[in-house]
């Protein structure tokens, strides 16, 4: 036993021995991104998206944590590995300062002009090319149009319909059949900012504890009888729809993709609803952008216009289910998700009642607090089932906090501010 | 409620030491299974689900069988980069445990027998190295890093997880040293033993199991680290920082699958060092 331990402890002294101190692999480019994390699309973009690439690409994803605090480091150091960043519109405005400029760089494609305007991010320099877009839609399994009300069209369903046909869902069927992705993972919190305020009080923040909020949160109280109760622990909706534990959900066209895929003839997307105010969604926009110490900028630059090709953004449409920023006709043989989901999104976005709400925007850091108001606010209202006005009383002391400390001004769909946004 | 009538049915003689001893024992053998299932059923699940199809992971009920549809581990041995991950994570985790013993057994000797000023304040302060989040800890660790070139080395990583490391090697080392009389070291010195040779020839016998077993918690600490693991490697990721971060959003069959990844490896190792995690409590106990 002691020779055994020596042998142990010797085999360790000569494997440190054996390590040197690993220098990096020379001009291959990393690619740190946010987006893809789940770890099909992260292998979809590294084998399908950047194989194509004249040249080596390291395409590492990770969570918002590490992600950030890595960019950080970096930035403050003023050197680092990071060649491109992949970040959504908000995250990447919180370094207006550290990006290259890239409005020099020959894209040969055509970028929709507002799409842009968001990545010169308040600036004259082209701060992030958008890289692509996404959106939140309903996703519903077809037992579930059965139940539908006569004379409802899915297209231009309201919040009090969709309530109405849920109800009727959950007596008929005798279990709750609504989804909403409430769990840690989730997105809720998207919801609330991008949706149901939009649609009821025509704002994310001034409005916020409103009359006409209220009514948004009443509405979701009510929904929320005819929720599947598992709805707390659910991340990613395609789950509990392919299961059949849920009928009808809401979610990140990114987190229903699986479903539209593996059963392309149970379900079915179509817009979210539309409150008294308009159809309130929230588009998603991911940007490319290249931190200004980068190892080697004219690599970085040359993968950053080979990821807004057309065959590249179609080919990151089949891997992750986000659309294309650029102006082209896409393919037939799309797969089902991006065919379904796409055709729902264009129907959202173009409808007569669109609101569209931004991702905060202005936040820096104070983002996660800023989601942390709206989900406490989901908590205490739909779950300790709280009084709802004196709720929103207290979230709104805690929202103007983290506005006035961020000194972000309105964005849209509130009308724009002189300095901090105000809550009324 | 009524206690009367029960009570006068209670006999009121000893009962034989046999029934005592047989409900004791079937709490004992209870307590083990109980035990036993503890870690032994979700590591079934794990291994379950990972040989399973996905429409098996998430359809209901259960077979409780594995169907030995390999999808999910096939996906895993093409993800790129796997078995260098595995190979980073190794060397973090064996330079952690090399580095936490070099040093933390020199410092659980020297507590446990020498009276030195600040002695309660130093053993103090081991411990609240573990006081600071390292989400906190890693921006400044990173920055840091960057700028000396220790930046997304296993040296670099296995410095910081050492740190973690650190106190435990510390408390367990003084713990064994304190166990083993100072008598013997006397009694060496006056057979003409200098200090280094009586402490070489006398007490590391007597300690290098748990010395072993203490090294075998830092590996340990150093497998399960993540965040600073995410942040401080870029190219020379370790498995967990390649793989818990992106595992957490994917679906659920590979979850599972990822999980065995992470698990099978480290259940190896401790199977491996089994002996020597026994012998660490065996002396601990004296």
């Amino acid at each position: 036993m002691k020779a055994s331990a020596r042998y142990l402890i010797s085999t360790a002294f000569g494997l440190s021995l054996t390590l040197g101190v690993t220098a990096g692999a020379g001009a291959q480019v990393l690619f740190w991104s946010n987006q893809a994390a789940p770890i099909e699309e992260t292998q979809a973009m590294r084998e399908q998206v950047l194989a194509g690439f004249d040249g080596q690409v390291d395409f590492q994803t990770q969570e918002p944590g590490p992600f950030l605090t890595r960019l950080d480091a970096e930035l403050e150091a003023g050197s680092g590995a990071i060649g491109v960043v992949g970040a959504l519109h908000g995250e990447l405005s919180n370094y207006t300062e550290s990006w290259m400029d890239l409005s020099g760089l020959d894209l040969g494609v055509t970028v929709g002009p507002a799409l842009l305007e968001l990545g010169r991010l308040g600036t004259d320099e082209l701060k992030y090319l958008p890289w692509m877009q996404a959106s939140y839609v309903m996703a519903a399994n077809v037992q579930a149009l059965e139940y539908l009300p006569e004379g409802y069209d899915l297209d231009a369903l309201t919040y009090d319909q969709l309530v109405e046909w849920m109800e009727i869902l959950a007596t008929e069927t005798g279990s709750p059949k609504f989804g909403f992705p409430a769990g840690p993972q989730g997105l809720k919190h998207r919801f609330f900012q991008g949706f149901l305020l939009p649609s009821y009080a025509g704002s994310t923040v001034t409005k916020f504890r409103s009359a006409e909020a209220v009514a948004g949160w009443e509405m979701f109280r009510e929904l929320w009888q005819h929720t599947n109760p598992a709805s707390t622990n659910y991340g990613f909706m395609q789950e509990p729809l392919l299961s059949g534990d849920v009928w009808v959900a809401f979610d990140h066209v990114a987190r229903l993709g699986d479903a539209f895929n593996q059963r392309p003839d149970d379900f079915l997307a179509f817009p979210a609803p539309a409150g008294p105010m308009g159809r309130g969604f929230m588009p998603v926009l991911a940007g490319i952008a290249i931190p200004q110490g980068a190892p080697n900028p004219e690599e970085s630059q040359a993968l950053a216009i080979y990821m807004m090709q057309p065959e590249t953004q179609v080919a990151t449409l089949r891997a992750t289910n986000f659309f294309p920023t650029i102006d082209i006709d896409l393919p037939d043989d799309l797969p089902n998700s991006a065919q379904a989901l796409g055709a729902a999104i264009t129907t959202m976005t173009g409808s007569d009642d669109a609101l569209p709400a931004l991702l905060p925007i202005g936040l820096g850091d104070l983002g996660g607090q800023f989601n942390q108001v709206y989900v406490d606010a989901f908590e205490r209202i739909i779950l300790a089932n709280q009084d709802i006005a004196q709720v929103l009383d207290d979230q709104a002391n805690a929202l103007r906090d983290v506005i006035d400390r961020a000194g972000a001004p309105c964005w849209a769909p509130d009308a724009p501010s002189e300095g901090p946004c105000p809550i009324e | 409620m009524s206690s009367a009538p029960v009570a006068a049915n209670i006999e009121d003689r000893p009962r034989p030491v046999g029934d005592a001893g047989r409900a004791g024992q079937f709490v004992f053998v209870a307590a083990i299974i109980l035990l036993c299932a503890w870690i032994l059923v979700p590591l079934y699940l794990l291994f379950v689900n990972t040989l399973s199809s996905p429409a098996e992971v998430t359809g209901f009920p259960k077979s409780g069988l594995p169907s030995f549809s390999m999808g999910s581990v096939q996906f895993f041995l093409s993800f790129s980069g796997v078995g260098q991950a595995l190979w980073n994570s190794l060397l973090v985790a064996v330079l952690t445990m090399v580095f936490s013993i070099l040093l933390g057994a020199p410092a659980g000797y020297a507590l446990s027998r020498f009276e030195f000023p600040g002695k309660e304040i130093f053993r103090l302060l081991v411990v609240m190295t573990r006081a600071f989040p390292l989400p906190l800890l890693a921006l400044p660790l990173a920055v840091m890093f960057i700028r000396t070139g220790l930046d997304d080395t296993a040296l670099g990583l296995a410095l910081v997880h050492t740190v973690l490391a650190l106190p435990f090697a510390v408390l367990i080392t003084f713990s064994l040293f304190a166990g083993i009389p100072v008598e013997l070291e006397e009694a060496a010195w006056t057979l003409g033993c200098n200090r280094l040779q009586a402490f070489i020839k006398v007490i590391l016998p007597l300690v290098l199991p748990g010395i072993v077993a203490s090294a075998v918690f830092a590996f340990t600490i150093s497998w399960n680290e993540v965040f600073a693991a995410s942040v401080l490697t870029i190219e020379n990721r370790t498995l967990t920082a390649f793989l818990v971060q992106n595992l957490n959003v994917s679906p659920l069959h590979l979850k599972f699958a990822g999980g065995t990844a992470l698990v099978l490896p480290a259940l190896i190792f401790i199977f491996a060092v089994r002996k020597y995690l026994f012998a660490m409590w065996g002396i601990a106990n004296r």
